[in-house]
C-alpha cells in the first residue's frame, strides 16, 4: 500500500514536470495562435545554456541561474525576431510548418555547436530524496511541482484578469483583429517566446538536476504534448489537473501493467490518453470552443 | 495557362495532363532517358536515382493528402514503415512473389492512415496533425513491444530479394527498372486522382472545409480518403525501400524521416504534382551532397564525429523549410508557372 501511494505521489509530480514543460506550449499558443513543435528543443537549449554557464564558466549557481533565464529569453527572442514576426497575417499552416522547421534546425545546432558528447549537469536541487514514512520522494521533483504550481497560478492570473494579458488573448484570437484594434501582435508573439523559453529553461533544470545532459533530453517536449492538449490549448490552470493526471496513469502503468505484460506500454500510455481526448472532446478539459463560421 | 492556339473544344481536352507537343515531346524524353540511365550513368547516381524514385511515390502520397486537401501530416514516415514492415514480413515469412507483396503494404499502409484519418470526422486544423505525430510514436512502440517473433522488435528484418519467373531483382540496375515502373504507375495515377472528383473534393476541403461541407461534400470522409491515399503511397513507397535496402529497422522510419517528406513538398510547392518531384530531386540532392562532403568536414573538426552529417543535414533542410515558408510559401512550382505564363505571353504583359 505504500508503495502503491508512492507510486501515485511520484507519477503526481512527474506529470507536474510534464505540466510545466507543456506550459510553455500553452503560453505561447495562448499569445500567439502559434503551436510550438519545437518545445522539446527550447528545453535542451535552456540546458545547454545552464550547463555552460555553471560548468564552463564556472559561475555559482545563484549568478548562473538568473544568467541562464536571461540569456534563454534572449534566444527566445532572437527564434522569434527572425522566423516568426515575418508571418505574421500568414496561415496557421505556415507558422506550424516553420515551427516544425524550428524543430530539426535546432537540433542539428545543438547537435553542432555541442556535439553528441554525454555532459554532467549541475546538481541545481539537493539530492538526498524526503522521506515521509516509508515513502521516498525526489527532491527536484518535488520542488519543481511547487514551482509549476506557482507559475500555473501566477501566469494564469495575468491571462485572464489583466490587461495586457487579455490582449495577448485577443492576439490568439485572431491577428488581424487584433491588431486592427491597436493591439501590437509583434510585441504580443515575442513576450510569448520569450517565456515560452524561460519556462523551458526552469523544466530543463528540474528535469535534469544532477543528471547527465545530451540532446535526446529533448524527448521531453513531446511527452509533455499529451498534457497541453489534455488541458486544452488555451488553459494554464488546466494544465496542473491535466498533468497529475497523465503522470498518475503513466507511473501505474510502468509500475504494475507493465511487468505483468513485458512491456513499456508507461511511455505511450500519454498518446493513448491524448487520441482519446482528442476523438471525445477535441478541445480538451479547458480549452476554448470556437464557432467557426465560412 | 495554356499557350495560345491551344483551345480545349471539349471537356476530355479540358482536362488533359499533357496539354502541348512539347509538354509530350519532354515527357517521352525524360522517360528514354530515365529508361536508359542505367547504361549512361555510374553505379553511384544509379543509387541516388533509386532513393529518389522511391521517395517521389511517398512524396506524391504527402502531396496528395497534405498538398491537395490540406490535411498536415507527420506521420508520412510511420506509414512508410507499415509498408515496408508487411512487404517484409510477407515476403520472409510466405515467400508471396513481390507482384502481390507491394500492393498489400500500400493497403495495410493505407488501413492504418484510414484509422488516424477517422479522427478527422472530430477535429481538424493542426490538432489532426497531432494524431498523426501519436501514428509515430504508436508505430515505434508497436514494433518495439510486441513479440520479436512478429515484427523483429529492434533487430528488424532481413527481406528476400524480389523474383519473378526466377529472375531476382538483385543489384542496383534491375532495381533501378522495377522502382521505375512501380513509380511510373503511382505518379500517373496521381495525375489522374487529382483531376477526377476525388481530387476536385480534396482542393474544395482545403480551400474551406466548412464550405466545402455546405456544397454537399462529405468533409469527414474526404479528408479520411486523403489520409488513406497518402498512406497508401507511402506504404508502396515503403515496400520497394524494404526490397532495396533488404533490411528493415524501426530506426528508418521516424519522425524526422516524415519532416523530410514534408520539406520535400514545401520545397517543390504545394498542390502540384510535379512540384513534389521536384522536391523530391532537390531534397535528395541536398542530402547526398551533405552526405558525401560531410565526411570530409568531420575529419577537419574532429570533435564531431560522424554526427556532421546527420547534424548538417537537420539545420540545412529546417533552414530550407523555415526559409520557404517566410519566402516563397508557395514553393518553386509557383515561381516556375509565373515565368512560364510570361513566357508564353510574350511579348505582352498580360
Amino acid at each position: 500500500m505504500v508503495y502503491f501511494i508512492n507510486d501515485i505521489i511520484t507519477g503526481a509530480l512527474i506529470g507536474l514536470l510534464y505540466s510545466l514543460v507543456a506550459m510553455g506550449f500553452v503560453v505561447i499558443y495562448r499569445a500567439s495562435k502559434v503551436f510550438n513543435f519545437a518545445q522539446g528543443e527550447l528545453v535542451i537549449i535552456g540546458g545547454f545554456i545552464v550547463w555552460y554557464t555553471t560548468m564552463q564558466m564556472g559561475l555559482s549557481l545563484w549568478l548562473s541561474i538568473p544568467l541562464s533565464l536571461v540569456l534563454a529569453g534572449l534566444v527566445g527572442y532572437a527564434i522569434e525576431r527572425v522566423f516568426l514576426t515575418k508571418l505574421i497575417g500568414e496561415s496557421v499552416f505556415s507558422m506550424v510548418m516553420v515551427t516544425v522547421g524550428l524543430l530539426i534546425l535546432l537540433r542539428g545546432l545543438v547537435l553542432l555547436l555541442f556535439g553528441p558528447a554525454v555532459r554532467p549537469f549541475p546538481i541545481i536541487f539537493p539530492l538526498k530524496p524526503l522521506f515521509l514514512g516509508d515513502m521516498l520522494i525526489t527532491m527536484n521533483l518535488l520542488i519543481g511541482g511547487i514551482i509549476t504550481i506557482i507559475a500555473a497560478v501566477a501566469l494564469s492570473w495575468f491571462f485572464n484578469r489583466t490587461r495586457s494579458g487579455l490582449r495577448m488573448t485577443a492576439v490568439a484570437e485572431d491577428h488581424v483583429v487584433a491588431s486592427s484594434m491597436g493591439i501590437s501582435v509583434k510585441g504580443s508573439i515575442a513576450f510569448a517566446w520569450v517565456l515560452g523559453a524561460i519556462l523551458s529553461t526552469i523544466g530543463a533544470m528540474i528535469f535534469l538536476s544532477g543528471k547527465s545532459l545530451t540532446f535526446l533530453a529533448s524527448d521531453i517536449g513531446f511527452a509533455a504534448l499529451p498534457v497541453a492538449l489534455f488541458a486544452g490549448l488555451e488553459s494554464i490552470g488546466g494544465l496542473i489537473l491535466a498533468g497529475v493526471i497523465i503522470g498518475i496513469a503513466q507511473s501505474l502503468t510502468t509500475n504494475y501493467l507493465d511487468p505483468m505484460i513485458g512491456g513499456s506500454l508507461g511511455s505511450v500510455v500519454p498518446y493513448i490518453i491524448m487520441l482519446a481526448i482528442l476523438l471525445i472532446r477535441p478541445t480538451g478539459l479547458f480549452g476554448w470552443r470556437t464557432i467557426e463560421r465560412v | 495557362m495554356d499557350p495560345s492556339g491551344i483551345f480545349p473544344t471539349s471537356y476530355r481536352a479540358d482536362r488533359r495532363v499533357v496539354r502541348t507537343r512539347w509538354q509530350a515531346i519532354a515527357l517521352a524524353l525524360f522517360m528514354v532517358l530515365m529508361l536508359a540511365a542505367p547504361y549512361l550513368a555510374s553505379g553511384r547516381i544509379i543509387a541516388v536515382l533509386n532513393m529518389m524514385m522511391i521517395s517521389a511515390v511517398i512524396a506524391v502520397g504527402l502531396q496528395i493528402c497534405t498538398g491537395y486537401a490540406g490535411q498536415i501530416n507527420l506521420g508520412q514516415a510511420a506509414f512508410m514503415g507499415v509498408g515496408a514492415y508487411t512487404a517484409s514480413i510477407l515476403a520472409s515469412k510466405t515467400g508471396l512473389t513481390f507482384l502481390l507483396t507491394i500492393p498489400l503494404a500500400g493497403f495495410s499502409a493505407a488501413l492504418f492512415g484510414f484509422l488516424f484519418g477517422l479522427t478527422a470526422a472530430r477535429i481538424k486544423g493542426f490538432y489532426l496533425a497531432l494524431t498523426t505525430i501519436a501514428a509515430q510514436f504508436i508505430f515505434h512502440f508497436a514494433v518495439l513491444n510486441l513479440p520479436s517473433t512478429w515484427m523483429g522488435g529492434s533487430n528488424g528484418i532481413t527481406v528476400p530479394p524480389a523474383e519473378l519467373f526466377g529472375l531476382r531483382f538483385v543489384g542496383e540496375t534491375a532495381q533501378f527498372y522495377m522502382n521505375l515502373v512501380v513509380a511510373s504507375i503511382m505518379i500517373a495515377g496521381a495525375f489522374g486522382i487529382v483531376r477526377s472528383r476525388f481530387g476536385r473534393a480534396f482542393v474544395a476541403v482545403r480551400d474551406d472545409d466548412v464550405a466545402a461541407g455546405i456544397m454537399g461534400i462529405n468533409v469527414a470522409a474526404t479528408k479520411a480518403n486523403a489520409f488513406l491515399i497518402g498512406a497508401f503511397y507511402a506504404g508502396v513507397g515503403g515496400a520497394l525501400w524494404a526490397y532495396l535496402i533488404r533490411f528493415v529497422g524501426v530506426d528508418q522510419f521516424t519522425l524526422f524521416n516524415s519532416i523530410f517528406f514534408v520539406a520535400m513538398i514545401i520545397v517543390g510547392g504545394m498542390g502540384s504534382i510535379v512540384g513534389a518531384l521536384v522536391g523530391v530531386f532537390i531534397i535528395r540532392l541536398i542530402q547526398e551532397i551533405i552526405a558525401t562532403v560531410g565526411p570530409n568536414i568531420a575529419d577537419s573538426v574532429s570533435f564531431l564525429g560522424g554526427d556532421i552529417v546527420f547534424a548538417g543535414m537537420n539545420v540545412i533542410l529546417g533552414g530550407v523549410i523555415a526559409l520557404f515558408m517566410i519566402l516563397e510559401p508557395k514553393g518553386l512550382m509557383h515561381r516556375w508557372n509565373i515565368l512560364k505564363s510570361s513566357y508564353r505571353i510574350w511579348p505582352f504583359p498580360y
